[in-house]
């Protein structure tokens, strides 16, 4: 893991910088196409949504599990808590009580 | 004082004035990173490496489980560069503000341009031109809060038994859900999300974990995008009638 992790930090490092610098120093040189700029807002909550699928319904990493799953079960309080407060600090807070308090009544 | 000493002083305070938001919002949030990094056995060394070479907090999540478990490399860099993508919008948008720099002080500024940096940067008025020694002490400054608070979350961690650590494991799909429902959500944006759930899901499920992510992330995108431009024609329509 260690060695893959440290190419792969680079890249990621190396490709972000590129895109920040690389870009302003484009500038008002070049426009980009319309439709990549309707694209690109939308890529975020699909990678989220990627991420989450996986981490809530399968939390073993193999089978889908709905019932007994503590990961699943916790998510319920912390979405409302995201919906009602939109608040990070306070829903991560909610999300990681709510999550102690399944595991251990279990 | 000179007139020299004045005019530095005030660029001092004014960068450090609009950097204090970020700076203070930063540090918690680096910190979290570097307890859920480690508390998911990631390695301290290389947490902080992250903060220090990333720097972009979203994508600092997401390489966390990703990294753990094991996803092909290339499939990391893919999905964690895609979602760095809109970077580049933000350089494009702030461009023409920086055209009287020096291309290699460009160079240097850009490194900061996070989420947050941009948002703050881009809503100053246009009547000043941002100078180059403003711009580097506010962009600095909050790189120092990033990297401070990733170390300060690894050596807080280290402290915190295996049994909590366990819990605060928690942290990362709570943060993933935290983003998703506070950000913009609209209809086409849960759309986009629910697709690259279900994508992601179904290559799980078929142990092609690696590619649901990517392909989750362009399905997922390019539906959230389409129905978008439904939406928003189908109430155009509505309003014209």
């Amino acid at each position: 893991m260690p060695f893959d992790a440290l190419i792969e930090t680079l890249v990621i490092g190396l490709g972000t910088y590129l895109l920040r610098a690389g870009s302003l120093s484009l500038g008002s040189r070049i426009t980009w196409p319309v439709w990549l700029k309707n694209w690109l807002p939308f890529v975020t909550p699909a990678v989220l949504g990627a991420l989450i699928g996986p981490l809530l319904f399968m939390p073993n990493g193999q089978t889908l599990s709905i019932w007994h799953n503590a990961t699943l079960l916790a998510a319920v309080p912390t979405i409302i808590t995201a919906w009602l407060s939109r608040h990070l600090l306070i829903t991560v807070t909610v999300g990681i009580v709510s999550f102690a308090v399944i595991t251990h009544s279990w | 004082m000179t007139k020299f000493m004045k005019k530095h002083k005030s660029i001092f305070s004014a960068a450090l004035a609009d950097a204090m938001p970020i700076i203070l919002a930063y540090f918690p949030i680096a910190m979290t990173f570097g307890v859920v990094a480690t508390a998911n056995a990631m390695p301290p060394w290389l947490t902080i490496f992250i903060s220090i070479c990333v720097y972009a907090g979203g994508a600092q999540f997401m390489m966390i489980p990703l990294i753990i478990s094991g996803v092909t490399p290339l499939s990391v860099i893919i999905t964690v560069m895609l979602v760095n993508l809109r970077h580049f919008l933000y350089g494009t948008t702030l461009g023409p503000r920086f055209s009287l720099w020096p291309e290699w002080k460009k160079w240097i500024a850009s490194f900061g341009l996070t989420d947050e940096v941009f948002a703050v940067t881009s809503s100053k008025d246009h009547v000043e031109p941002i100078t180059p020694s403003y711009q580097f002490l506010f962009v600095f400054s909050c790189y120092a809060s990033w990297v401070a608070g990733t170390i300060v979350g690894v050596l807080v961690d280290r402290a915190v038994p295996t049994s909590l650590s366990g819990i605060l494991s928690y942290a990362l799909p709570a943060l993933f859900i935290a983003l998703l429902f506070i950000g913009k959500r609209t209809m086409p944006y849960l759309v986009a999300a629910a697709f690259g759930a279900l994508c992601a899901l179904a290559a799980t499920w078929l142990h092609m974990g690696s590619m649901g992510i990517i392909a989750g992330t362009l399905i997922g995108a390019t539906v959230g995008a389409v129905i978008n431009q439904l939406w928003i024609s189908s109430i155009h329509r509505v309003n014209h009638t």
